[in-house]
């Protein structure tokens, strides 16, 4: 009775509301986010994205800029200026280590000439649920419209891209025109949604769900579908959860996700041998 | 009309097709075989812009392709049925290929001909590599019902039993769209038109 009481009068407060609300917001877009991760196997770009948004909020913080906007901005243009890289041999995974490491080294050259603190840059790019502004909410909405709507918009064209790539070229689909759209879409949800789990739990919202959702889905459809219920629940869960026992919402977020991510993986064990023995 | 003149692919050093030259005619069907490695694979993929063109033209309908445009202008022309016989990791129906050709109740049409009509529901993943393959087949065929006149196939029955090469020989023997595939099936090869073979790059006409 203590406990509900307690969560209760937390739940009531605007700081609580507000993060519930963009975990709930960010559940129903982020693993769509996953989807398309893991249909490019750019498994790595939120480390990338990562290390472009450091560069970015110490860019910000250098010159007297907002460095969440220029964060922003920065993983848009590079998410999609990497969009040509796509179609050759290896894929993006190559490109993205070595975004990651030159972006890494670029934001410890920025700290380091500018003279900024440091943790600044660093208690940023960590992010903090309970730290979401009325401004991130807005932001994610508009994102969740966004990708929600390019999805359900084009999600036979991005089906086949992801499906055969090459196969899609050969339709008069503009893949690269696809590509960029997806990435850029990535790497701007990606960025948007650090400040809610910090850059390094960010899974807990994009892939987590989405590879769960691989294990029990049979199309693109489903997946996306799947994956959304998983996102929401385990947001849902794992921030309630955190509150309730008092531990930091991050880890737990990302505990839920993986539980959930494990028990699928464990479902679909004998599935996966009656599939390869037909 | 399929017209290639004097066309050279090289990847790099390497040369795959040496200064082939081919006509097909409106409503054809041309089967190029050849030893692996031959060229054939990029002789059909160089139509599509899919391998690297040192000289060399490629026209359809009298028209080259060049730009970007061009190029999806030449690719919305054509329908292709890649080599292949394993499908990716990534989560699609049978019925949403078939749907992605634009026109699903004729790629379905063909799927009840090539046998894998009854498989609509089923997830890619699970399908055998000839069944892939006449999925693959299927698809194709529901895209040609619309402006496209030239098929493109790269091995469309390697992977199937005796009677699938036959179900796929007597469908692309009854279309009436200009038609390139590569095979070495003797079913395929006997219901062609002409058939051409390839060896170190280069064409020549098979005798009958």
């Amino acid at each position: 009775m203590m406990l509900a009481v307690s969560l209760g009068e937390l739940l009531s407060l605007p700081v609580i509301q507000r993060s519930g609300a963009g975990l709930m917001v960010a559940g129903t877009f982020m693993p769509v986010v996953g989807v398309l991760i893991i249909g490019f196997d750019i498994l790595t770009v939120r480390f990338a994205v990562m290390h472009v948004a450091l560069l970015g909020l110490a860019l910000g913080l250098w010159i007297g800029v907002d460095p969440t906007l220029l964060a922003l901005l920065l993983c848009a243009g590079v998410g999609t200026a990497i969009t040509p890289l796509a179609g050759r041999p290896g894929g993006l995974s190559g490109p993205m280590g070595l975004l990651m490491t030159i972006t890494a080294a670029a934001a410890l050259l920025v700290l380091s000439v500018s003279g900024v603190n440091a943790n600044s840059a660093f208690t940023l790019l960590w992010g903090s649920i309970l730290a979401t502004r009325t401004s991130d909410l807005v932001l994610l909405v508009v994102l969740a419209v966004l990708v929600l709507g390019m999805f359900v918009w084009r999600r036979r064209e991005l089906g086949l891209v992801l499906f055969d790539r090459e196969v899609a070229a050969c339709s008069g689909i503009a893949v690269g025109t696809v590509t960029a759209v997806a990435l850029l879409g990535i790497s701007v949800s990606i960025a948007a949604s650090i400040r809610l789990t910090g850059a390094l739990l960010i899974d807990s919202l994009t892939i987590l769900p989405a590879l769960a959702a691989r294990n029990l889905a049979h199309s693109l459809g489903s997946m996306v579908r799947i994956a959304i219920v998983i996102g929401l629940v385990g947001n849902a869960v794992g921030f309630l959860l955190a509150l309730a026992l008092d531990l930091p919402p991050g880890p737990v977020l990302v505990m839920v996700a993986g539980v959930i991510t494990i028990t699928t993986y464990i479902k679909k064990g004998p599935q996966q041998h009656a599939q390869v023995l037909h | 009309m399929l017209k290639i003149d004097h066309l050279t692919v090289a990847y790099g050093p390497t040369i795959a097709v040496s200064d082939a030259s081919l006509t097909v005619g409106d409503g054809e069907f041309v089967v190029i075989t050849g030893s692996n490695g031959s060229g054939k694979s990029s002789l059909l993929r160089s139509v599509l812009g899919l391998a690297p063109t040192a000289s060399g033209t490629v026209a359809v309908d009298g028209a080259t392709a060049r730009t970007r445009t061009e190029w999806q202008r030449r690719r919305r022309a054509a329908a292709y049925v890649p080599q292949r016989t394993t499908p990716g990791s990534f989560p699609l129906l049978v019925r949403e290929l078939l749907d992605s050709s634009g026109n699903a109740p004729a790629a379905e049409a063909a799927a009840r001909r090539l046998g894998v009509g009854e498989l609509l529901d089923r997830p890619l993943t699970t399908l055998s590599g000839g069944q892939l393959q006449r999925t693959y087949l299927a698809r194709a065929v529901g895209s040609m019902s619309g402006e496209r006149r030239l098929l493109l196939a790269d091995e469309p029955t390697s992977a199937l039993d005796f009677d699938g090469q036959d179900d796929v020989a007597n469908l692309l023997a009854d279309m009436s769209a200009t038609r390139l595939v590569v095979s070495h099936d003797a079913a395929v090869v006997a219901k062609a038109d002409r058939v051409l073979e390839m060896a170190g790059g280069s064409i020549r006409e098979r005798a009958a």
